[in-house]
C-alpha cells in the first residue's frame, strides 16, 4: 500500500527553520539526501518533493466567469506543506517507522528536531461506486 | 516550471461531502476524470494523487530511543490535504487557471463548490538527487 508522509509547518516555523546556522542546515540536507537514498536503494520510495516557501503560496477559487481569483493572504496558525515523501510499505507500522526516522533528522545543534511527519494511506483511484 | 495544486479540507468539510448524494458524487468524479484526462492529453499533468480521508490521519514523531510515537487526535480546525495535482505550466497564470478549473467542480445539485486551492512552486532538484 502506498502511505504519504507529509512535512508541515506554520510561517513562523517556516522563518524559524531559514535562520538556522549554515552547518546545521548543512547537516539536515546531508541526512535528507541520505535517508532519501537509502529509502530509493531499498525500493520503498514512490516518490518525493519539496514545496516553495509559504509566501509564494496563493489560494485560487474559481470566480463567477470561472476566472481565478488569487489570495495571498493566510491566518499565521495555518500549516504549510513543505514537502512529502511517498513510500510502499507494507503496513501502516512500518510506513510509521520510516516516518519517525524523517522526524529525528538533526535539527540546530545536530539534536534531532522531532517534527511532526502527517502520515496517511493514498488512494489508488476513487471507490468504483463513485465512478 | 512545475506547480502543486492542493485540495484541502476540515474533518467538517469532508463529512459534508459525504453527504452528497450519490449522483452529486458521481457527477464531481466524472468532472474530475474529465478534468485530469485533458490535463494529460495536453501534457501538463505531472501527478495526481487522492488522499485517504482524514479519520486515517496519524501523525508521527521519533520518540527517545528513534521509535516511532503515533497521535490520532488533531484540532478541529486542522485542514487535512485531500489530493493534488502537479501540472507542469509556462507561468504561474497558467496554474491558477486550472485550480480555479478545480474550484469550479461541480458540488450539489450541480453548483460549482469553490473550493479553495492552495496554488505552490515546486522546489527545482538538482539532478544528482534522488528520485
Amino acid at each position: 500500500m502506498k502511505y504519504i508522509l507529509m512535512m508541515t509547518g506554520t510561517k513562523a516555523q517556516f522563518n524559524w527553520y531559514a535562520s538556522w546556522p549554515k552547518e546545521d542546515l548543512q547537516a539536515q540536507f546531508e541526512f535528507m539526501h541520505a535517508f532519501n537514498k537509502e529509502l530509493k536503494d531499498s525500493g520503498v520510495l514512490v516518490a518525493t518533493e519539496g514545496l516553495a516557501f509559504p509566501d509564494q503560496a496563493r489560494i485560487v477559487r474559481a470566480g463567477r466567469d470561472g476566472e481565478p481569483l488569487t489570495d495571498g493572504v493566510f491566518p499565521e496558525s495555518k500549516e504549510f506543506l513543505a514537502g512529502y515523501w511517498i513510500i510502499e510499505a507494507g503496513s501502516p507500522e512500518q510506513a510509521y517507522k520510516i516516518a519517525a526516522r524523517a522526524s529525528a533528522a538533526p535539527g540546530p545543534g545536530g539534536q534531532p528536531s522531532n517534527m511532526p511527519i502527517e502520515v496517511r494511506p493514498v488512494m489508488s483511484a476513487p471507490p468504483p461506486e463513485m465512478l | 516550471m512545475k506547480y502543486i495544486l492542493l485540495m484541502t479540507g476540515t474533518k467538517a468539510g469532508v463529512d459534508t461531502c459525504r453527504a452528497w448524494s450519490p449522483s452529486d458524487v458521481q457527477a464531481h468524479f466524472k468532472f474530475l476524470m474529465r478534468l485530469n484526462k485533458e490535463l494529460s492529453e495536453s501534457g501538463e499533468l505531472v501527478a495526481n494523487e487522492p488522499l485517504a480521508a482524514p479519520d486515517e490521519a496519524r501523525v508521527v514523531r521519533a520518540g527517545k530511543d528513534g521509535t516511532p510515537v503515533t497521535d490520532g487526535v488533531f484540532p478541529e480546525s486542522k485542514e487535512f490535504l485531500l489530493g493534488y495535482w502537479m501540472v507542469d505550466v509556462e507561468s504561474p497564470e497558467r496554474a491558477y487557471q486550472i485550480a480555479a478549473r478545480l474550484s469550479a467542480g461541480p458540488g450539489p445539485g450541480g453548483v460549482p463548490t469553490n473550493m479553495p486551492i492552495e496554488v505552490r512552486q515546486m522546489m527545482s532538484r538538482k539532478t544528482d538527487e534522488p528520485a
